[in-house]
């Protein structure tokens, strides 16, 4: 059904330095303009390959900026090196934190659909990275649908794209018993807007930490 | 010995009857024979608030006759008495009321005139203050059983999910919007009431323990259970009508399909295999038929099985996005939400040729459910910018607003009129 670009990735993220994660966060966040401005339609995925050479329209992260222009959130630019961040004790404000510095990052989708762009294979990647080297955290996937569905078939959509997330965290090597899903399709949009620009927003897996 | 005595009368009347009757158009219907009907107003003892009685029973009364189909109001000449004179010169029924207090109790008689001036219905309800609209919903339905043989739907209701507590709970209201209660407590994501066929419980989702899960809550006593089905989501859960099977969708492993399980969490099945998401299940009114949604086409689209998960094929072929099938009680046409230009409206379709016909109005409309006699569907609406239900004929007149507190969506009419 669904097949990964996984090429070793999970091999050499352990490998790389920290950096590089960041780097690719960085890169692909600065795709992000290039690829709005062009105003291209919602691009043609096919379900069985995630590898296509076209960079999918790519939602950007639910940053501070309050332009409609998306410029590369500087909250994801490091001043320091991650590890040597002290993380809070409370879990909303580690949620929080981990969120802002990209140690965790939610996985967004396209319209009406629950496979995973290369966008959101690096989110997770990414996230799996910090999750396998901070296992005294389990984690919740909540699926999320845009407006324009229906209530009921967005329930199960929100399912899918929650599921989808979790098996390719364990193909990164998450363990499976760490991380527990639901689905709350349209019922709990980040954004209440009307627009693309919020419904590409709420059309996402997010990755919430809890304790164990 | 009461009810044949009464039967005898209307088989009297039957002759006059015909005399009686005269012909108008409601709405875009047919032209249909409407008896009218003149109600005085009641002299009310010393005590009662004429504004009060109006508001609790004369008007709800009222406008359920009128919504009836059966019956149209015909405006009285000021004081004159109703009596059979009256009747006859009116050529219209009269529903004379009484309204008395004993103690705590409200005591309502109603005794109905045809228009000769020969009583068909005399009636007598006891109850306190607060049943005082329920006594004229029974009234009304009555009065209709007596005319026509089948009992009025002013008795069903509509449950539904509101905000207006704070968070999504279950909510209940009478047919036409009034008597507005909250009947779950969850403080937690609660939606997706189902009636049970003898509208004696509800099946409903609730996010209550942090996953979708589903409740039973019983009508006598509110006790509630929470059906464990070992599978993911267990949302749409909808009773069938025959037996104690609830089918829903649930999931393994982000493969949603169609599944039923018996009330009490045994016996659990699995209907669809597709890997395809499969969605939203409805019984038909015999249950030997399950409608569903599935993404097998590639969009959502509804599609019909037997109850065993065999023999399907797909239903609708209009619109880009179409869910929320539901069966009207006559089992021959399926109401849906279907996407037309971006847009979700209601759609009515033929279960056999698959013709449709679009009858909803501005904003999005989602959610359709049929009242028990199929005559109204009501629907959630966004077009004043919130979700909100209505309620129309399903030729789409007499669009009524039921709802305005909060947001509201998800409604479900009970089964059959009582």
């Amino acid at each position: 059904m669904i097949s990964y670009d996984a090429k070793g990735v999970a091999d050499e993220m352990n490998k790389t330095m920290k950096a590089f994660a960041l780097g690719l966060v960085i890169v692909s966040l600065a795709l992000v303009p290039a690829c709005r401005s062009k105003k291209t339609v919602e691009p043609q995925t096919h379900p069985n390959t995630t590898t296509s050479a076209t960079v999918p329209e790519v939602p950007p992260p639910p940053v501070t900026s309050t332009t409609t222009t998306v410029e590369p959130p500087h909250d994801f630019v490091q001043e320091k090196p991650v590890q040597e961040e002290a993380l809070p004790n409370d879990i909303e404000e580690l949620n929080r934190v981990a969120q802002q510095r990209g140690l965790i990052a939610d996985a967004f989708f396209n319209y009406d659909e629950s496979t995973l762009s290369a966008e959101a294979q690096n989110a997770l990647q990414t996230s799996a990275s910090w999750l396998k080297k901070n296992p005294q955290y389990n984690l919740l996937i909540e699926g999320h649908c845009d407006e324009r569905g229906t209530e009921q078939y967005n329930l199960a959509l929100g399912d899918r794209r929650a599921n989808t997330a979790k098996e390719y965290l364990m193909t990164l090597g998450v363990d499976s018993s760490r991380i527990r899903t639901v689905s709350y399709g349209e019922e709990r949009p980040f954004d209440p807007g009307h627009d693309e620009s919020a419904w590409s927003k709420n059309r996402r897996a997010h990755l919430v930490l809890v304790g164990k | 010995m009461k009810n044949f005595f009464s039967l005898l009368l209307v088989l009297a009347a039957l002759p006059l009857l015909a005399q009686t009757t005269v012909t108008t158009t409601i709405g875009q219907q047919q032209a249909a024979q409407v008896i009218r009907i003149g109600i005085p107003f009641p002299d009310l003892p010393p005590g009662l608030d004429a504004q009060t009685i109006n508001n609790a029973f004369f008007a709800p009364l009222t406008r359920d006759l009128a919504a009836s189909g059966v019956f149209a109001i015909a405006p009285l000449p000021p004081g004159v008495a109703p009596t059979a004179d009256l009747a006859k010169r009116l050529n219209a029924y009269l529903l004379r009321l009484q309204i008395i207090t004993e103690g705590a109790d409200y005591v309502v008689r109603g005794r109905t005139m045809d228009s000769t001036g020969a009583e068909i219905l005399a009636k007598g309800y006891r109850g306190q203050a607060a049943t005082l609209t329920k006594i004229a919903h029974m009234l009304a339905s009555d009065l209709v059983q007596q005319v026509n043989g089948n009992k009025g739907i002013f008795l069903s209701q509509i449950a539904y999910a509101s905000d207006r507590s704070g968070a999504w709970e279950i909510w209940l209201m009478d047919w036409d919007g009034g008597n507005q209660r909250q009947i779950t407590r969850h403080n937690a994501l609660s939606i997706l009431p189902s009636w049970s066929p003898d509208n004696q419980r509800m099946v409903y989702t609730s996010f209550t323990r942090g996953t979708s899960d589903m409740y039973i809550i019983n009508r006598v006593g509110g006790g509630r259970m929470r059906v464990y089905t070992g599978l993911g989501l267990n949302t749409s859960a909808t009773f069938s009508p025959i037996g104690n099977d609830i089918a829903f969708v649930g999931s393994v492993s982000g493969n949603p399909d169609i599944y039923v399980i018996k009330d009490d969490g045994s016996n659990l099945r699995r209907l669809t295999t597709s890997s395809s998401i499969e969605s939203t299940p409805e019984w038909s009114p015999n249950g030997r038929q399950i409608s569903f949604t599935s993404g097998r086409s590639g969009s959502p689209q509804i599609y019909v099985m037997d109850a065993e998960g065999t023999n399907v094929r797909r239903i609708s072929f209009e619109g880009e996005w179409n869910d929320d099938a539901t069966w009207s009680p006559g089992g021959d046409e399926i109401a849906y939400t279907s996407r037309v230009s971006g847009r979700f409206q209601i759609r009515v379709a033929n279960i056999v040729t698959s013709q449709s016909r679009i009858i909803a109005g501005e904003g999005s409309n989602e959610q359709p459910t049929w009242s028990p006699d199929g005559k109204w569907i009501a629907f959630q609406s966004n077009r004043t910018g919130r979700w909100q239900i209505y309620r129309m004929r399903a030729d789409s007149t007499d669009i009524q607003q039921l709802t305005t507190a909060g947001e509201n969506k998800d409604p479900d009419w009970s089964k059959k009129a009582e």
